[in-house]
C-alpha cells in the first residue's frame, strides 16, 4: 500500500521514501525546539460558605517533562481525562501553570512579559479540536485569518488580503470564499480556516489538539495529508495531541502516551507501537479494532474506570487497573526511566511486558 | 423474543424505504429505496459518513421520524409484520419489547432528573406484568449484568453522578431489559474512550451469544463493523452502494467508495507516507447529481455513470450499486454508453432486492 500511496501523491518536488520522511521528521540533525520541564498544572476545588476554601486539586498535569526537536512531530496520546489538552493549553500559556518551566529556543515563556510573549506567539500557534466553535461565526474568512497579520503589524488591507488568499490556495480552500463566514462551510472546510489561520504568521511550532477528531473518514485524510504537506513546505514542528492512536502514528515520529496526568512512555512512534513499555499503552493498543476481519488481536480489558485526578491512587497510577500490578506498585511510584535506546517507560516491570500477540481469527 | 419465534424467515426485512424530509429548500432524500434483511442473531454493520442516512434508516425502523421528516414508502417488516401500518400504540409495545435502541449519546437520552434505576425499571414495568419491587430487582440485576459495580447504590444514582463509559452500560441495561431480539446501535461507543469501547463490546457480544438477538450496528467505525459484524451494508448518500459478507467487504470490497473508504483511514499496522484520500465531499442532499451519485468523487468514472448504475450481483450475497464489472473492468455494454441503451443494460444488470 505504500507503494501504491505514494505513486497517487501530486508529486512533489522532493519525494521521500517512507522512512527518509521519517527521518526527515525525526529532527535528529538538530537541538530540542521546545523544553518541557516537569510542568504542572492543578485546578484548585473550592467551596465552602464564601466559595473561597480550598478542598482539594484536580492535578490534571502532574509533573510532565519532555522536549520536542525542531521539524518533528511528537504525538501525545492518552484518553479522557489524562491531562494532554490541558498540557496543550499551559505550553500555550493559555492558562497559567502551576509549577514548571517550558523553554522555546532557550527562551523561558512562563517569564516573559506581556510583550515578549506577544512576540513569541508569532512562532508558537494553535489548531483546536472543533472547527465549529473554534471559528468567530461573525466574522468572514477573511478577517479570521487575517487577524494575527494585522496584530503583529500588517495593517494594509490590500497587502493582507493577498496574503489571506495565498494561505487559502496553500490549505486547499477557494480563494473566491474569502468574504464568506464559517457556517457556510463544511467540517473540512472550516479545518483548514483554521489551519490556515495558525499558518498566516509563518510559526515554527504548532500545537495540534485534537485536528482531526470531528471528521469524517475520507475528510480527516485530506486533512492529514495536508498537514503532513505543510509541515514540509514550512518546516513546521508538531506537537500532535489526540486519542486516535493510529492517527497519531501516522504524523508522529515520537509519541507520549498520558494517563492520569503523568506522562508513563516515551519513544520512537514505530518502537512504541511494535514493542509497548508499559502495560497501559499496551492494553491502550489492544484495544483498537483493526478494520480487517480476518485478524484479531491480544484483548486487554481493563477494569472499571478512570479514577479521579482529584484523588490519584497511591503509587504508581495505573495499579488499580494494572494487569500486571504487584506490591511495590501500591507504594512506590515508578520514574519515567530509559529502559533501553531513549525509549521511556513509567513502569517498575517493563522489563517484562510483551508485545502484543496477534490471533487468528475464527 | 422467545425460542419460538427462531428458525423461518428473516428477523427485519426493510423494503425499499423511503424517508424524505420535506424542508423549506427542498426535498432531502435522507432514505431513499434502501433494502436489506436482519437474521434472527446476526449482527448487521451499517457503515457511512455524516449524512449518509443510517441514522435516518434505523430512526425509521423505530419509526420515530419527525416532522418535516417522513417515511414515503416501502416496508419494514419484523418477524413478518409490517411496521409502518401499525398505529402509534401499538407501536409502543414493539419498541422496547422486541426491538431496543441504543443511541449515541448517552447523556442527553437518559432522563437527568430521574434515578438509573426508576427508568430501566420504568421500562420493565411497561412490557411485563411485573410489580415495582420486581421491576426494581430487574433493574439492579440488569445494571449487574452490564457490569457495572456495586450495581444496588448505582440503581438509586442519577445519570449526572456517572461516567460516561457507565452512562452508556445504563442505556445498554435499559435496552435490553426487555429482552429485545433486535437491537439497534446507532454509534453505541463513539462517544466513550477506546478501553472503554473495549469493555461495551465484550459486553454486547457476550449478551448476543447468550440471547440469540440480532443487533443492527450502525457507525462508522470501521475497525468496530469488522470486529463486530457478520454482515456489512456501506451507505452512500440515502442509497446502499454495497453489501456484503463481513470478509467480503473488507478483503475484496468492489464498490469504489467501499474502497476508497479502506484506504483512507491511518492504520496502526502499516506505515504509509500519504494517505489515500477521496477527493471532494459528500453532495449536498438537495442538490444530488443525477446518475451514480458517487460519480463526482470517483477515480474510475466513465461517461456512463451519468446513467443511475444496476444494483450488480457479484455472487455469494454481495452486491455492489455499480457499473464495473466484478472484475472491476468497463461494464459489458461499454463505458461511453448513454441514454436508453444504458438505462436499459441497468435494468437487465441490476438483481432484485433480496
Amino acid at each position: 500500500m505504500t507503494g501504491a500511496a505514494a505513486d497517487q501523491a501530486p508529486a512533489p518536488d522532493h519525494v521521500l521514501s517512507s522512512s527518509e520522511r521519517t527521518t526527515a521528521r525525526g529532527g535528529s540533525a538538530t537541538g530540542p525546539l521546545l523544553k518541557v520541564e516537569d510542568v504542572v498544572k492543578h485546578f484548585d476545588i473550592r467551596g465552602g460558605l464564601l466559595g473561597v476554601t480550598k478542598l482539594g486539586a484536580v492535578r490534571a498535569v502532574d509533573g510532565v517533562s519532555f522536549t520536542v526537536n525542531e521539524g518533528e512531530t511528537l504525538g501525545l496520546v492518552g484518553e479522557s481525562g489524562c491531562g494532554k489538552t490541558t498540557l496543550g493549553k499551559v505550553i500555550l500559556r493559555l492558562i497559567p501553570e502551576t509549577s514548571g518551566e517550558v523553554e522555546f529556543e532557550g527562551r523561558q515563556l512562563f517569564h516573559l512579559n506581556a510583550k515578549e510573549m506577544k512576540a513569541a506567539r508569532r512562532d508558537i500557534q494553535v489548531v483546536f479540536q472543533d472547527p465549529y466553535s473554534s471559528l468567530n461565526p461573525r466574522m468572514s474568512v477573511g478577517e479570521i485569518v487575517g487577524e494575527g497579520l494585522f496584530v503583529h503589524g500588517m495593517t494594509n488591507k490590500k497587502e493582507r488580503e493577498a496574503a489571506v488568499r495565498d494561505l487559502l490556495k496553500k490549505v486547499g480552500l477557494n480563494q473566491q470564499h474569502i468574504h464568506r463566514y464559517p457556517h457556510e462551510f463544511s467540517g473540512g472546510q472550516r479545518q483548514r480556516i483554521g489551519i490556515a489561520r495558525a499558518l498566516a504568521l509563518r510559526p515554527k511550532f504548532i500545537v495540534c489538539d485534537e485536528p482531526v477528531s470531528a471528521l469524517d473518514v475520507s475528510i480527516q485524510s485530506q486533512v492529514l495529508n495536508l498537514m503532513g504537506d505543510l509541515q514540509d513546505e514550512f518546516q513546521l514542528t508538531y506537537l500532535f495531541i489526540a486519542h486516535n492512536l493510529a492517527v497519531v502514528k501516522h504524523l508522529s515520529s515520537r509519541v507520549g502516551v498520558m494517563y492520569l496526568g503523568k506522562l508513563v512512555e516515551l519513544s520512537d512512534a514505530d518502537e512504541l507501537y511494535e514493542s509497548p513499555r508499559h502495560p497501559y499503552t499496551k492494553a491502550l493498543l489492544s484495544a483498537i479494532p483493526i478494520p480487517d476481519p480476518t485478524v484479531r488481536r491480544e484483548r486487554i480489558v481493563l477494569k472499571g474506570d478512570l479514577p479521579s485526578p482529584a484523588n490519584p491512587p497511591s503509587g504508581c497510577r495505573f495499579h488499580t487497573r494494572c494487569p500486571m500490578a504487584q506490591e511495590i506498585c501500591t507504594v512506590e511510584e515508578p520514574p519515567l526511566r530509559d529502559v533501553g535506546g531513549g525509549h521511556l517507560s513509567a513502569c517498575h516491570f517493563a522489563e517484562d511486558v510483551s508485545p502484543l500477540r496477534e490471533v487468528a481469527a475464527s | 423474543m422467545t425460542a419460538a419465534n427462531f428458525g423461518t424467515g428473516p428477523l427485519l426485512e426493510i423494503k425499499g424505504l423511503k424517508t424524505h424530509f420535506f424542508t423549506q429548500d427542498g426535498t432531502v432524500k435522507a432514505v431513499d429505496d434502501v433494502s436489506f434483511q436482519i437474521a434472527h442473531g446476526q449482527t448487521m454493520g451499517v457503515v457511512g459518513e455524516s449524512g449518509c442516512g443510517k441514522s435516518i434508516t434505523s430512526l425509521s425502523v423505530m419509526r420515530l421520524i419527525d416532522r418535516p421528516g417522513r417515511i414515503v414508502d416501502g416496508q419494514i417488516l419484523l418477524n413478518g409484520v409490517n411496521l409502518l401500518t401499525k398505529s402509534e400504540d401499538d407501536m409502543r409495545d414493539v419498541r422496547g419489547d422486541q426491538m431496543s435502541m441504543i443511541f449515541q449519546e448517552p447523556m442527553t437520552s437518559l432522563n437527568p432528573v430521574f434515578t438509573c434505576g426508576d427508568q430501566i425499571s420504568e421500562a420493565v414495568q411497561q412490557h411485563s406484568s411485573m410489580g415495582r419491587r420486581e421491576a426494581w430487582d430487574r433493574a439492579v440485576e440488569m445494571l449487574r449484568l452490564v457490569g457495572i459495580p456495586d450495581a444496588k447504590r448505582r440503581a438509586t444514582e442519577h445519570p449526572h453522578e456517572l461516567s460516561g463509559g457507565m452512562r452508556q452500560r445504563v442505556m445498554i441495561a435499559m435496552a435490553l431489559s426487555t429482552d429485545p431480539d433486535l437491537l439497534i446501535a446507532d454509534e453505541p461507543t463513539t462517544a466513550l474512550d477506546v478501553t472503554i469501547q473495549a469493555q461495551i463490546l465484550e459486553l454486547m457480544r457476550s449478551l448476543r451469544e447468550k440471547n440469540r438477538m440480532a443487533i443492527m450496528l450502525i457507525t462508522h467505525d470501521l475497525g468496530v463493523v469488522a470486529e463486530m459484524a457478520d454482515e456489512v451494508v456501506v451507505m452512500y448518500a440515502g442509497k446502499i452502494v454495497e453489501r456484503g459478507d463481513v470478509k467480503t467487504i473488507f478483503g475484496a470490497p468492489h464498490h469504489p467508495y467501499t474502497q476508497g473508504l479502506l484506504r483512507s483511514i491511518p492504520r496502526l499496522d502499516a506505515r504509509v507516507d500519504r494517505l489515500q484520500v477521496i477527493k471532494g465531499t459528500v453532495p449536498s442532499p438537495l442538490n444530488l447529481p443525477t446518475g451514480c451519485l458517487f460519480k463526482r468523487r470517483c477515480p474510475q468514472r466513465m461517461r456512463i455513470c451519468d446513467v443511475a448504475p444496476p444494483v450488480r450481483d457479484l455472487g455469494h450475497d454481495h452486491v455492489s450499486r455499480c457499473w464495473l464489472t466484478p472484475a472491476g473492468e468497463a461494464p459489458e455494454v461499454g463505458a461511453e454508453t448513454k441514454g436508453p441503451e444504458a438505462e436499459e443494460a441497468a435494468e437487465a444488470l441490476t438483481v432484485a432486492a433480496r
